[in-house]
C-alpha cells in the first residue's frame, strides 16, 4: 500500500536554482506547453477527482493494522501441546512477515537515498548502507537456509544450532587463551 | 481454430490488397477481397464480375466468438459498473490508529468496501476460524493419545495376561475323553 506510506521519510532537500525575474520576449514553448497541459488534461481531472472525493467524504470509514496478542513461544510450549503448537507457528509466521516488511523498507531507504544524492551516493549513503547489511545479515542469520518448507521448530533449530557453534567457538576462544 | 480462421482472413485480405495495390485498376485497389475473386468486366461499373467464392464455413467460428462476448458480458459489465459506483460512490477506507479502548470489528481491518462487506456478511471471523482450526487440531491429537494408550494397553495384556483382552476359548476339560489315556496298556 504505497499510497499509506509515510513520504515525509524520503523528503529531497529543496533545490538551489536561483528565481529569475527578467521576461524574455520570444514566448517560451514549455511554459506554453504548460499551460495547455494544465487547461486541457490537469483541470478536468482534479475536477473530476475532487468531485468523486466530495461524494466519497460523506460516510468516511476507516481501518486499522491488526495488533495480535504475544503467545508463548515454541521454545515454551510443553510436548505434545499440539494447540500451543499451532498458536506459536502462526505467531512465527507473523512476525517473519513483519521482519520481511522490516527488510523491505530498509532497502527502499537505500535507494531513495541514492536517487536523491546522484553522483554523492557512494559517499553520503554510507549509514543506510551499513543499516540493510546489518538488516540483511541478521535476517539471513534467522531465517536464511530453512527453504520453503521452514517453519516454527526448524527456526529453532537452526538458532540451537547457531548457539551450539558459539559456545564452542567461545569454548575454543577461552582455552587458546 | 476460430481465432486461427480470422487470422488467415486477415492474412488474405492483407495479400489481396498487396496484389491490387501494384498491378489493378484504381478502383479496385481499396476493396478487400480473396484473391482470385476479381475479374474486371467490360460494362459494370465498379464490382467486377459477380463470382460465387467457395471458402470454408466461418458460421461456426463467428457463432462461437458471438456466444463467448455475450456471456461473458452478460456477468461482466454489471459486475463492473457495480465495481465503478462503489469506487466512485463509497470509496476506499481510510488508514487510522486504533484509538483508546476500542477493539475494531474483525471486518474494519479490511480496506476496499467490498472486501469488508464480504468478511462480515459471508465469512467467519478470523477468531472463530483460528478456534475452528484449533478444535480439529484438538480432537486429532487427543485421538493419537487413545490410540498410543491403546497400542501400550494391548502390548501390556499380552504381556502380562492379566487384563480383559487376549483370552482365547479352549474347550471344557469336562468334554475331554481320558479314555485311552485311562489305563497304561491301552
Amino acid at each position: 500500500m504505497p499510497e499509506d506510506r509515510d513520504w515525509e521519510a524520503y523528503k529531497v532537500p529543496p533545490t538551489r536554482t536561483p528565481v529569475s525575474e527578467k521576461t524574455p520576449s520570444v514566448l517560451n514553448p514549455v511554459s506554453f506547453i504548460e499551460t495547455v497541459f494544465k487547461y486541457v488534461i490537469d483541470a478536468p481531472v482534479t475536477f473530476v477527482r475532487e468531485w468523486i472525493e466530495r461524494q466519497q467524504a460523506k460516510n468516511k470509514f476507516y481501518y486499522y493494522h491488526q495488533k495480535f496478542r504475544r503467545v508463548p513461544d515454541l521454545s515454551e510450549c510443553l510436548e505434545d501441546d499440539y494447540l500451543c503448537f499451532f498458536e506459536a507457528e502462526a505467531q512465527w509466521k507473523r512476525d517473519r512477515m513483519v521482519d520481511q516488511e522490516i527488510v523491505e523498507i530498509i532497502r527502499e531507504r537505500l535507494g531513495a537515498c541514492k536517487q536523491r544524492e546522484g553522483p554523492n551516493q557512494f559517499q553520503n549513503c554510507a549509514k543506510e548502507a551499513e543499516q540493510l547489511l546489518q538488516v540483511t545479515k541478521a535476517y539471513q542469520d534467522r531465517y536464511g537456509d530453512l527453504g520453503v518448507h521452514g517453519n516454527a521448530r526448524t527456526c529453532l533449530m537452526k538458532q540451537k544450532h547457531r548457539m551450539m557453534e558459539e559456545r564452542k567457538a567461545q569454548a575454543d576462544a577461552s582455552q587458546e587463551t | 481454430m476460430a481465432a486461427m480462421s480470422l487470422l488467415l482472413r486477415a492474412a488474405a485480405v492483407w495479400g489481396a490488397r498487396r496484389a491490387a495495390s501494384s498491378t489493378r485498376l484504381p478502383w479496385l485497389v481499396g476493396v478487400a477481397r480473396l484473391p482470385g475473386t476479381v475479374a474486371p468486366v467490360r460494362h459494370s461499373s465498379s464490382h467486377g464480375k459477380r463470382m460465387f467464392i467457395i471458402k470454408a464455413t466461418s458460421f461456426y467460428d463467428t457463432r462461437f466468438l458471438n456466444l463467448l462476448r455475450f456471456y461473458i458480458f452478460l456477468t461482466a459489465i454489471p459486475a463492473a459498473l457495480f465495481i465503478t459506483y462503489v469506487n466512485i460512490f463509497i470509496g476506499e477506507a481510510e488508514l487510522a490508529e486504533i484509538p483508546e479502548g476500542y477493539t475494531p470489528d474483525y471486518w474494519e481491518y479490511y480496506k476496499h468496501p467490498i472486501s469488508r462487506w464480504i468478511a462480515r456478511y459471508l465469512l467467519d471471523p478470523p477468531e472463530k476460524d483460528y478456534e475452528k482450526e484449533m478444535a480439529l487440531l484438538d480432537v486429532e491429537a487427543k485421538k493419537t493419545q487413545l490410540r498410543l494408550m491403546q497400542l501400550e494397553a494391548r502390548r501390556l495384556m499380552r504381556q502380562r495376561g492379566d487384563g480383559p483382552w487376549y483370552h482365547y476359548e479352549t474347550p471344557d476339560k469336562n468334554l475331554v475323553d481320558n479314555s485311552m489315556k485311562s489305563t497304561p496298556d491301552n
